[in-house]
This record gives structure tokens, sequence and C-alpha cells, in this order.
């Protein structure tokens, strides 16, 4: 196995923590603080506070969902979007939101808000608080048709997103198997790998900027997993950049890693 | 009902030949378990399960005896003490004593193995990855105390010539295998916990459940055979292959779980509950997630809920009993409560807190296991909810288990929880993966047969049911009402 590992003798953007630059789109709310769980009489919400403002983040569900909540013990980075949805357990519904809990402990965080009759949910969860009634809250229908198989000769680009400061995490998994399934069913020849690292432009102007090795980071550890998990013929080509300069708009899309299975 | 005290049972010696039937029960003290061998009678004379193939005299059934649901119970432990005079091959110096290095006729030099029914475990420091490749580990760890001092032994230690770190756990389950060696649901190429690439069975290449052990260190039943023959047993060069297969379809065919409860009677009439009893264990599938209302965990279903008053006084208890058992299986399945903290549950997507019910981390159908790659950090072994001696001039007793800090490197993901300095009795899976994270993670075990093999936890912390249930109600806050606790008491003695 032939594995070439270099990183880029330019980046694309330096990129520098807590460098004050433009401001964030107006509906665009991008801050990092503690997440506020709040119960109800089923499942409970996640919220957070922001200059004075209450914000929906996401219900409780299970581990299909599309969002996953935070953590309290752990501050949060918010990417969200205001929508126009009705206020869910008092806060203003960001939709879409991208949530990554921060590594590092923050025992402040630690607000559980009690269950109040005003802030109940006015509809019904996706699952309730105990076991499910048969299926995932967000799996697919056993009985909707099955996705359309992408053709198995290559070369095909493969994007996983990660969530601040963070590698491959638990959600990663089945994206891992796809690549691999795909590697396997094209015999695949080589991998190439390319990962960033990111900021993101949060809402006072702050740059919030990743660790600096988190972008090799990330590239090594998607190819040592794939190569623990069989796929040791192809040639490997593992690469690391610094992203673009976030916007405050895209900005989690940018903490990815692009996967090219030849 | 009194606390689960012991009822001492067959004990079946290696080498005995004698025939182990298609069905047998054992009596403990909430009633019988039903030990169900699948392919008939197994004649042991001669079957490298039941035969000792070691240095030390021991065979497999030492230490998983039918009795005692195909593991073994501290109550059968020390009467093997007292019978044998210390001389019975579990108190072997290689892991029945707190160190080989200590006086062998002394109970003191044994005294987690009679006390909480802990055998020494000892594993490689750094960790060793299966192809013999080193794991570099993210944290350093240190002996903060070591009662039995074998992890400050000059032979035997973490700085002896070649580095080991000694932890103390209760031998698994060798029964109901086909739920913790499955191919169903939640077994793929990737396991997210960690996240890793899933261990995968040498003979076939495909992903295995990594359910079996403490610490998932081997994941198929050839490799547990083969550790533990080698470690346990002292089995000197290499396993014979026939041996090996007979074990191996031994270990597929075998299953324990609670047959009759000394007062709710009968667990596997016809039309019982249909989640137990041991022939509903052998009959029903394996690989299935059963945290949800249509596959069940432990299905119970209605038949023992509002049954009559009955005719007799003794009819009348048995009813009440099985109304509390159902009522059990309900504070068990729907009862919720904040669970919180707990790395590899409360990471993988659920939040922190998450309210949920017990089935949420024990969802394997049939067995309360999770469905796969089952460790947590559950708060067993790591401070500060593991059980400890409280520490005051009033209070004789002293630490038993050893005490391990933690050092997490500032590159390396911290457990979550607990941060980057952790102190443990059982860095658990961390001794495998070499990961932060990881410290104090123990895959669950099965709750068949939990009336036959008290203590529980991975390292005995709970010698009762009642403990067991008291550990949950002070890890989580639950605040169970005491109809509650007895109620899922009575329903986990009936598994």
């Amino acid at each position: 196995m032939n594995i070439r590992m270099r990183r880029p003798a330019v980046a694309v953007v330096a990129l520098l923590a807590t460098v004050s630059t433009s401001a964030a789109p107006e509906l665009h709310r991008n801050f990092v603080t503690c997440p506020i769980v709040r119960d109800t009489s089923t499942v409970p919400c996640w919220l957070a506070e922001y200059k004075g403002e209450l914000y929906f983040l996401t219900l409780q569900t299970d581990v299909s969902a599309p969002v996953n909540p935070p953590q309290l013990g752990h501050q949060v980075l918010v990417e969200g979007v205001v929508s126009n949805e009705p206020r869910i357990c008092g806060g203003i519904v960001l939709k879409p939101v991208a949530l990554s809990v921060l590594p590092e402990l923050d025992n402040s965080c630690s607000t559980v808000l009690p269950a109040e009759d005003r802030y109940n949910l006015t509809f019904e969860p996706p699952r309730p608080p105990g076991p499910s009634k048969g299926r995932l809250a967000f799996a697919a229908d056993p009985a909707a048709p099955r996705p359309v198989v992408a053709a198995e000769a290559g070369p095909r680009t493969f994007a996983i997103q990660f969530d601040f400061d963070t590698s491959i995490l638990f959600r990663h998994a089945g994206q891992l198997q796809q690549i691999q399934e795909f590697a396997l069913k094209s015999k695949a020849t080589r991998i190439e790998i390319t990962a960033y690292r990111a900021a993101s432009l949060l809402s006072d102007d702050t740059l919030f900027t990743e660790r600096e090795d988190i972008g090799k980071r990330r590239a090594e550890h998607v190819a040592s997993l794939l190569k623990d998990a069989g796929l040791t013929g192809p040639t490997y080509d593992v690469r690391w950049q610094d992203a673009p300069r976030p916007d405050g708009v895209n900005d989690a899309r940018l903490r990815r890693a692009e996967v090219t299975v030849r | 009902m009194a606390v689960d005290a012991p009822v001492l049972a067959r004990w079946w010696s290696p080498g005995e030949g004698t025939q182990l039937p298609a069905y047998a029960t054992y009596p403990n003290a909430w009633g019988e378990l039903g030990i169900l061998n699948t392919g008939g009678p197994v004649e042991t004379k001669g079957h490298p399960f039941f035969e000792p193939i070691g240095q030390n005299g021991r065979a497999c059934v030492s230490c998983h005896q039918p009795a005692n649901g195909m593991s073994i119970s501290v109550a059968a432990i020390q009467e093997r003490w007292q019978v044998t005079k210390g001389k019975d091959p579990i108190f072997a110096a290689v892991d029945g004593m707190n160190c080989p290095d200590l006086p062998p006729d002394d109970p003191k030099s044994h005294s987690l193995l009679l006390e909480r029914g802990l055998f020494r475990v000892f594993m490689p420091w750094p960790p060793v990855r299966d192809d013999g490749r080193p794991v570099e580990p993210e944290f350093t760890i240190e002996v903060v105390r070591d009662p039995g001092g074998c992890n400050v032994s000059p032979r035997y230690g973490l700085s002896s010539p070649t580095p080991t770190v000694s932890v103390y756990r209760r031998p698994r389950v060798v029964a109901n295998t086909k739920y913790f060696t499955h191919q169903g649901f939640g077994v793929s190429a990737f396991v997210g916990k960690g996240p890793i690439a899933t261990a995968r069975d040498p003979e076939t290449g495909r992903p295995t459940a990594m359910n079996m052990m403490a610490d998932a260190r081997v994941s198929t039943l050839k490799a547990q055979a083969v550790s533990a023959a080698q470690t346990h047993l002292q089995m000197a060069g290499a396993f014979d292959a026939a041996k090996l297969q007979k074990i191996v379809e031994f270990e597929g065919q075998v299953y324990s779980a609670q047959a009759s409860h000394r007062t709710a009677g009968s667990l596997m009439e016809p039309n019982g509950p249909p989640g137990l009893g041991v022939r509903n264990v052998a009959n029903e599938s394996a690989g299935v997630l059963g945290n949800n209302t249509t596959q069940w965990v432990f299905p119970v279903g209605e038949v023992w809920k509002a049954l009559p008053a009955g005719a007799a006084p003794r009819e009348a208890e048995r009813n009440r009993m099985r109304e509390s058992i159902a009522r059990g299986h309900d504070v068990f399945m729907f009862r919720t409560f904040w669970i919180k903290d707990v790395q590899h549950l409360n990471t993988v997507g659920l939040g922190n807190p998450t309210k949920r019910t017990c089935s949420t981390c024990h969802g394997m159908h049939m067995t309360g296991m999770d469905v796969a790659n089952g460790w947590m950090d559950l708060g067993v072994t790591n401070l500060p909810w593991a059980r400890e001696e409280p520490l005051n001039p009033w209070n004789e007793r002293k630490p038993q288990m050893p005490l391990f800090k933690i050092t997490c490197k500032a590159t390396a993901p911290p457990h979550a929880y607990l941060g980057r300095v952790i102190y443990t009795q059982d860095p658990g899976r961390a001794l495998v993966s070499g990961r932060c994270a990881d410290v104090g993670s123990i895959v669950m075990q099965q709750f068949r047969g939990l009336a036959a093999r008290a203590p529980y936890f991975s390292n005995g912390s709970a010698q009762t049911l009642r403990d067991l249930v008291d550990f949950y109600d002070r890890r989580f806050n639950i605040g169970y009402t005491s109809q509650e606790r007895e109620d899922l008491i009575n329903f986990l003695s009936a598994l």
C-alpha cells in the first residue's frame, strides 16, 4: 500500500482566532453558548439564549435525527437561520440549524428548566421519550421504494461534514460504510482524501476558528478507518488544507472532507 | 420477597464426566434456573468445555457453571473455598488471587474472588492490537492505590519488565450466545462509538457484534475460547481445532434463563409471557432492537396484568407476584428519567441529558444488552459513581478495588463528561483501545439468569438485585417509589 501525505504549500486562507470582520447576514444566528434543556410533558426541548433572545434548537428524538441535541457540560456552536415557524418551547425556531458540541468540559452548562404547561408541545413529537412504535424516528419507511443505487463504476466523490473542532463521530458510520461498499464494488484502486480546517463567522463578528491540526486529523482518521475496515488494496492520497474564508451563511459546510474513490 | 439469600446448588467439577441433560433446572434464591441444550444431552466425558485443558486443573465449566447461569456466583465460590479449603482450581494463583505473588492459602489473598466474585484480568500496557502492532494510548495511567498489590508488584505490575495492568472482573455468561454474536441490527463495518472500524471475524471477514467481553477485546466465540484457555486455564501450546470447534458448538446451543419463580410459579407456561423462560429465549430471534412496542426487549404481554385475586391464599400470592413482575416490566420499559453523562450513550446522538427509560441502553430483544458494541460508561467503575468504601474513623472496612488515575493527553478527545483527569477502578474498554473517551466503558451484560449469578456489574459492586437497582436510582436520581423498586426487582428476578 502506498500512502502519500502532504500538506499544501499555500493555505487557502490564513485563519486567525477572534478576528473581527463583517457581520453575518440578518437572519443567520451564529453563536457559542451553553445549551438549555426544557422538559415538557413529552420529550424535552433544546434551547439557547443569544443577546437576550431564546432560540429553539431541536427536540429530543433518537439516533436517526438529522440534528442531534447538544450536551449539558459543554458549550455548543449554533449556526442557524431564523425561521418563520411558530415558537417551540418558547424559543424562536432556528431552521436549518447546525449544532457542534465543543469537546472540552464546561460545567457551567447545566440548566434544566422544568416543564410548564405554556411550553408544552402543540404537536406530537417524532418519537416519545420511551420506546418507539416500531422504527426509528427518521428511518425510511420500509414500504417506500428503495433509492436508486448509484453506478458502481468510479470515480465517485463523497462529502463528509464535521462538527466544529472534531473528527469522525458516531453519525459518520453510515457514510463510511457507503464509501467502503462503493470501493469494494467498484474495485477501487485509489482513494483520495482531502480534509479541511475551517472557521465560523459568529454573529458578533468573531471569527471562531478550529484547532490548527484538525484538518490533518480528519484526513488521517478517515484513511485509517477505511484501512482498518479492510480497504487495504487501494493507494491512498491523504491531504489537508484550510477552507475558504467563512461568510456567516454556509460556514458549517466548510468543515468537511472529500473522499474520491477511483 | 427477602433479599436474595444464596441457595447452594450443583457444582460441576472439571472432568467429572457426567451427562449434562438436554434440560435441567437448578435452585436459586428466587426459584429455579433452567439450562436448555437445544442440541440434546451433552456427554461431558472428554468434552473440552468440561475437561481440564490447561495446567491449573480448570475447565471452562469451572467459571461457567450451569447452576449459576453459565457464570459463577460468589456464593458458589465461597462454598468451594469451604469445601476444598481453597484447593479448587478456581483459586489458581494466575487470576484467582488478587496477585500471583501473594500467599496462596490465605483467604485474604483471594479477597476479591471470595467477596465479590472477581477474577484478575491482566492486560498489557500499552495495549496491543490483534495484529501485534502497539496502540499509542491517549493517556497515561498511574496507580493511586492497589490493595491487592498486583499493579505495583515488581513482577506483575505496571513497572515490571512486561508492564501489565490488572483489573478485576466477573466472568461473563456463556449462554444465549446467539444474541451477542448476531449479524443483525447495529452490526456494520464501522462503530460509531470510538469511532472505529468494527472488529471482524478472521474466518468470515464479516463485522462482529463486539458484545461478548467486558472490554470487547475479542469478539468471536473461538477467539474468546483461545484467549480464556491461554490465560485463565494456563493452556500451553496451540488449541486443537476439533476441540475448539466442539467448545463453540456447545456454546452456540446452550440457553439459560429463570424457569420458575418461588412465588410467581412457572415462568414457562405455554400461555405465559412470551419473553420469559428459557425455551422462549432459545426460540426468539437474535439481532433485534427491542426498544419499541412492536418487538419489545422482554415481551411480557398482558397475560399477567389484572389477574383474579385467586381463591386460595397461595394462588392469590402467586397472582400478586405475577402482577408485580408485569408492573416491573413496565417500569423497565416506560418509566422515564434523565439519563445523564453516559459516555457512548449520551454522546451518540441522544443529547445530554436524555429523558428515556432503562430500555434505552438495555435495548436488545430478549437479553437487555445493547444491541451491538455495547460499551458505555455508566459509572460502574469510574468515580464519582463507582462504589467506594466511605473512609472515616468508624469504618473498619478498607477499599478493595485498585484505583487508577488516568491523565489524557491534551491532543486527545477527552472523556465527554469526566474531562482529562479520571479516577477509575477499571479503565475498561480503554485498556484495549487506548482512547481517553473509552475510560470506564464496559460492555453491558445480559439480564438472563440474574437470580442465579450474583453479584452484578463487571466489578461485582452490586451484591443483590436491590443493590443493582439502587445503583441506578442513585446514579440517575430516578426517585423510584418503593413499589416501583420492588416491582423492578421482581421483574429482574424472573428473567
